[in-house]
């Protein structure tokens, strides 16, 4: 019989986090399309524009300032912030979404039973429900990444940190260098905006960035404690 | 017991309570272990992947890929990190090659048209080749036309050889003209035949006429790749950008400054600039001054005062006189021009004004600024000016070209509507298409001989504009055929065997890129020295290609010629009291100008600016909506001077200029597959098919329009309603920071 010692959970070994520059980022949606074909984010046609029921893991919005001439337009990638203290996980009547030890904000699809509490609570609208059964041609079904589950209609989705890679990487407990993997997105990434890595490690990218002066949390004051951090965009004008 | 709808609802309703309640509480972790996607159970296997690398010619861009294989099927694209054009990243179209290999409309295999418009039957490759060689054999040098994309690489030897071998006439086509002006600008500044690379990382200020480098002119991965340094590159200070350019561009959006000027004026800018620049007298380039002016200095540009091209122009004269004090000030300054700019009847002396700037700026060749390319090693298949493409249909009318050959060349779609090719290539006695897609010109086709895709195929590709060196990225098949397709380059290789072409000695596309590997291992220099061939073909495929950062550009050039005195007379387009709007038309960021538009990732990739996609819609400033009586979503009638017109709603932009109305390309297709058909409306079809006044370019940007309203709305497809348009006060999602005010922690 196992000692109560022995069950004590191990103290974690990553905290994964991500900095987004914005300084960066140009809104070239490249994050958006890496991710849609390494996480097999369903063909989002025109029907599911006009209907708002767009399924993008990450989506790069985009909020005007001023009128011409005087104009900007500023962009915010924006995907699951990992929260610690995440208002999805707590509303979930199955445990369908819940928080590893890893700091991710982990759902598990085939516990889902598509309440919609989770979407319901996310403030960064970051979760995705499944209106349709996803179809894809039978040719392109060829190029469904096969570590990822096709998620079936009836229920959420969202930004996963391709927890597929951080678990090839990571398999068997092998340490990770820093920058020896990246999700989808920040792989892709032309402007090297987006940066990822284990928070745990004080010599990372990610950490170093994640104490920049520019650095800020999206809607910090609902104390959510999110895992993602962005640095401004620098405006002299501004 | 059943468990009832209700049941379950007031369960759920009393667990989600509960949940909340007991938040602490763990879920057990055997539960969590099982149900997890990614842990998976012991007794499945997962399959290994194979990663090849490979390269692809995107456009004018060039990507080094990785491509992610299992069990025979390619997963995923990445870029290649040891490939100096794109260092490890990629963008949505090398993505979506993935969408190309797999694409359901994919023709399967060669296709013979029965009877003239009738249907088509199934051949061999064999019989394919056969009856090719045969339309060759019975024609005349030069009645047969072979119209394929821009190449470059090993490809472009072939076509090239191929051509020259059979007899026909080989053009390059690109809706836009590739950077053909861009290019004449740089040869008669800088004696360059090679496009030039920017170094846009080590840059302190960037200068920028028309060109959307950040979205889709030239090769955006690449330029992106130095943005990301110029803004916040460790170990400098962050770069400034200035855009001037009609359309609030992905580049206008990125800027510092974005200054509106109208489509035609940027060599007017950009000469007034210069005069500043000399005026101050605070000269980067006191040689380079000299030669440009004749010695005459700011004199010499008299007619380009600020003053008066501000007063020609609107673009005020102080923010003329600021650019120049700031191209004085930052040092290395980058100047860039392209797109809309070059794309003008005056687009020649656009360009050289914008890129002799560099010259005033000392950037030439010099860190930070214009980097020159070595001359390719394959010489590559540029795409063919207007006047060359006008005359090609000519011929077509008459009878001098009686067999058309088109690789993804799609004449219908991409030329002005004025032209009518569709009735051109009607007059032709023979087309055959080797397009992997049913586009506008293959449905015209009498044979088919259905490409691979770039997945599939040998080859290789020299990046123009190359990274600075000699580079060369090698292409190999990540996949076998995924359908009875042959690769371009084989099928003309076949038909070369067939006809006898000395020039063409290899089998297939295979032997000529080992050939040119031969070459590079014989060199004995580069990314990959071997003992052995066998080991240098090895290394180089393994690395996705070979550079040698050692082969630079000559870097002697020839003496400045003089900038001039005027600006030339160019004839005006249509009268602008008739047509009051400038068309600025461009690349939809995924699809293109409509060569991508078959691909459903590029097709859904939101615009960044509008956020729009899957469709097309006219960019409207709000006071001209209200002029013209329309909102947003009412269909409008787009009018040129030629006459035709095109029917799109309208999205109101707060960055839309009030005389401008921009519109997408890259829509408005009949064909091309489901993804593509019947969708929107093509910009190219309305556009005057003006030239370029030296280079005859098609110049693009020059058409004016006048807009009608209608009583009909279509919904523009956008992510924009889904999310809001502005942030909500109290709310900011986005903080800037100001340099100088640390301790502010918002605006």
């Amino acid at each position: 019989m196992a000692t109560r010692a022995q069950t004590q959970p191990k103290p974690p070994a990553h905290k994964w986090g991500m900095v987004i520059d914005l300084d960066r980022c140009t809104g070239c949606q490249a994050c958006v399309i890496a991710c849609q074909a390494e996480n097999n984010v369903p063909i989002n046609d025109e029907k599911s524009f006009l209907d708002g029921r767009v399924i993008e893991w990450i989506r790069v919005e985009r909020y005007w300032e001023g009128d011409f001439p005087d104009v900007k337009a500023r962009f915010l990638p924006v995907l699951c912030q990992h929260c610690d203290n995440a208002p999805c996980e707590s509303v979930c009547p199955v445990y369908a979404t819940y928080h590893n030890n890893e700091g991710l904000n982990v759902q598990v699809y085939n516990r889902c039973v598509g309440t919609r509490f989770c979407g319901n609570n996310c403030p960064y609208h970051a979760r995705l429900f499944n209106y349709w059964e996803p179809v894809w041609p039978e040719d392109l079904r060829n190029q469904l990444n096969p570590d990822v589950t096709v998620r079936t209609r009836g229920i959420m989705e969202k930004c996963s940190f391709c927890i597929q890679r951080i678990r090839r990487a990571t398999r068997g407990g092998k340490k990770v260098e820093d920058q020896a993997f990246n999700p989808a997105c920040v792989q892709a990434c032309p402007t090297d905006a987006m940066t990822f890595g284990d928070l745990l490690n004080e010599d990372s990218r990610v950490s170093r960035m994640w104490e920049d002066e520019r650095a800020y949390r999206v809607l910090e004051a609902l104390g959510t404690n999110p895992s993602v951090k962005y640095l401004k965009q620098v405006d002299a004008d501004a | 017991m059943p468990l009832t709808r209700r049941q379950f609802l007031k369960w759920a309703g009393a667990t989600g309570v509960g949940a909340v309640v007991f938040n602490g509480c763990r879920v057990p972790d055997h539960e969590i272990a099982v149900q997890s996607p990614v842990e998976m159970p012991e007794d499945l296997v997962t399959g290994r992947d194979n990663y090849y690398a490979t390269a692809a010619q995107l456009g004018t861009a060039s990507e080094g890929l990785l491509v992610r294989v299992m069990e025979g099927r390619a997963k995923k694209i990445e870029g290649n990190p040891d490939h100096p054009v794109n260092t490890g990243k990629h963008g949505i179209r090398a993505e979506a090659l993935l969408q190309a290999l797999y694409h359901p409309d994919r023709i399967k295999r060669p296709l013979l048209r029965i009877a003239k418009g009738g249907p088509f039957r199934r051949i061999t490759w064999q019989e394919g080749i056969e009856r090719l060689t045969a339309i060759l054999q019975a024609r005349e040098p030069g009645q047969t036309l072979i119209a394929t994309p821009p190449l470059r690489g090993r490809i472009a030897d072939v076509a090239r050889g191929f051509a020259e071998g059979s007899g026909a006439r080989l053009l390059g086509f690109d809706p836009l003209g590739g950077d053909q002006v861009v290019r004449e600008a740089a040869r008669r500044l800088y004696g360059q035949t090679a496009q030039p690379d920017f170094d846009i990382a080590r840059a302190a200020y960037v200068l920028n006429f028309g060109a959307d480098f950040l979205g889709t002119w030239g090769n955006p991965t690449r330029y992106a790749r130095g943005y990301g340094e110029f803004r916040q590159g460790a170990r400098r200070s962050r770069g400034k950008l200035t855009h001037i350019g009609a359309r609030y561009s992905v580049t206008a959006a990125a800027a510092d400054r974005w200054v509106y000027a109208p489509p035609g004026s940027e060599g007017l800018i950009a000469m007034a600039v210069a005069n500043a620049v000399l005026d101050g007298g605070d000269l980067p380039d006191a040689d380079a001054a000299r030669a440009l002016t004749g010695g005459r200095g700011a004199a010499a540009l008299q007619a380009f005062a600020p003053s008066r091209v501000a007063a020609q122009t609107g673009v005020s004269e102080d923010v003329i006189r600021e650019i120049a004090r700031e191209l004085a000030e930052y040092k290395p300054a980058l100047i860039i021009g392209g797109g809309p700019a070059a794309a003008q009847a005056n687009g020649l002396f656009n360009m050289t004004a914008v890129y002799a700037l560099n010259a005033l700026a000392g950037s030439v060749n010099r860190p930070g600024g214009l980097i020159f390319n070595p001359p390719p090693r394959s010489q590559e298949v540029p795409a063919a000016s207007l006047r060359e493409w006008r005359q090609a249909l000519t011929d077509m009318r008459s009878g001098d070209v009686t067999a058309v050959l088109a690789r993804d060349a799609n004449l219908v779609h991409g030329l002005p509507g004025a032209l009518d090719a569709t009735g051109a290539l009607r007059s032709v006695d023979t087309i055959v298409s080797f397009s992997a897609f049913l586009d506008e010109t293959a449905e015209m086709a009498d044979l088919i001989l259905p490409c691979s895709t770039p997945l599939e195929e040998w080859g290789t590709d020299e990046p123009n504009p190359g990274p600075g060196y000699a580079t060369i990225g090698f292409q190999q098949p990540a996949v076998n055929a995924y359908h009875d397709t042959l690769s371009f380059g084989d099928a003309l290789l076949r038909a070369a065997g067939e006809l006898g072409v000395a020039a063409l000695p290899w089998e297939n596309m295979r032997e000529a890129t080992r050939a040119l590997a031969q070459e590079l291992h014989e060199q004995r220099r580069g990314s990959v020295v071997q003992p052995t061939f066998a080991e240098f073909w090895k290394r180089t495929l393994e690395r996705g290609g070979w550079w040698d950062t050692g082969a630079t550009a000559d870097a002697s050039r020839p003496a400045l010629p003089q900038l001039p005195a005027q600006a030339p007379g160019v004839p005006q387009s249509a009268d602008a009291s008739r047509y009051p709007y400038f068309l600025a038309a461009f690349e939809g960021v995924g699809v293109g100008a409509g060569q991508y538009a078959h691909l459903p990732w590029a097709q859904s990739a939101p615009d960044p600016i509008t956020t729009a996609a899957w469709g097309t819609w006219v960019e409207l400033n709000p006071h001209t909506a209200d002029e013209l009586g329309v909102k947003n979503n009412d269909i409008v009638i787009v009018e040129s001077a030629t006459g035709r017109t095109l029917r799109a709603p309208v999205y109101i932009s707060p960055a839309a200029p009030p005389q401008v109305a921009a519109i997408p390309m890259g829509q408005g297709h009949r064909a091309f597959t489901g993804y593509a058909a019947r969708r929107g409306a093509n910009p190219l079809d309305i556009m005057e098919p003006a030239e370029e006044a030296e280079t005859g370019a098609f110049a693009w940007g020059a058409t004016r329009v006048r807009i009608s309203a209608t009583n009909r709305r279509n919904v523009v497809p956008k992510l924009e309603g889904i999310e809001p348009a502005r942030q909500l006060h109290g709310e900011e999602l986005i903080f800037t920071h100001t340099p100088g005010r640390k301790s502010e922690q918002d605006h």
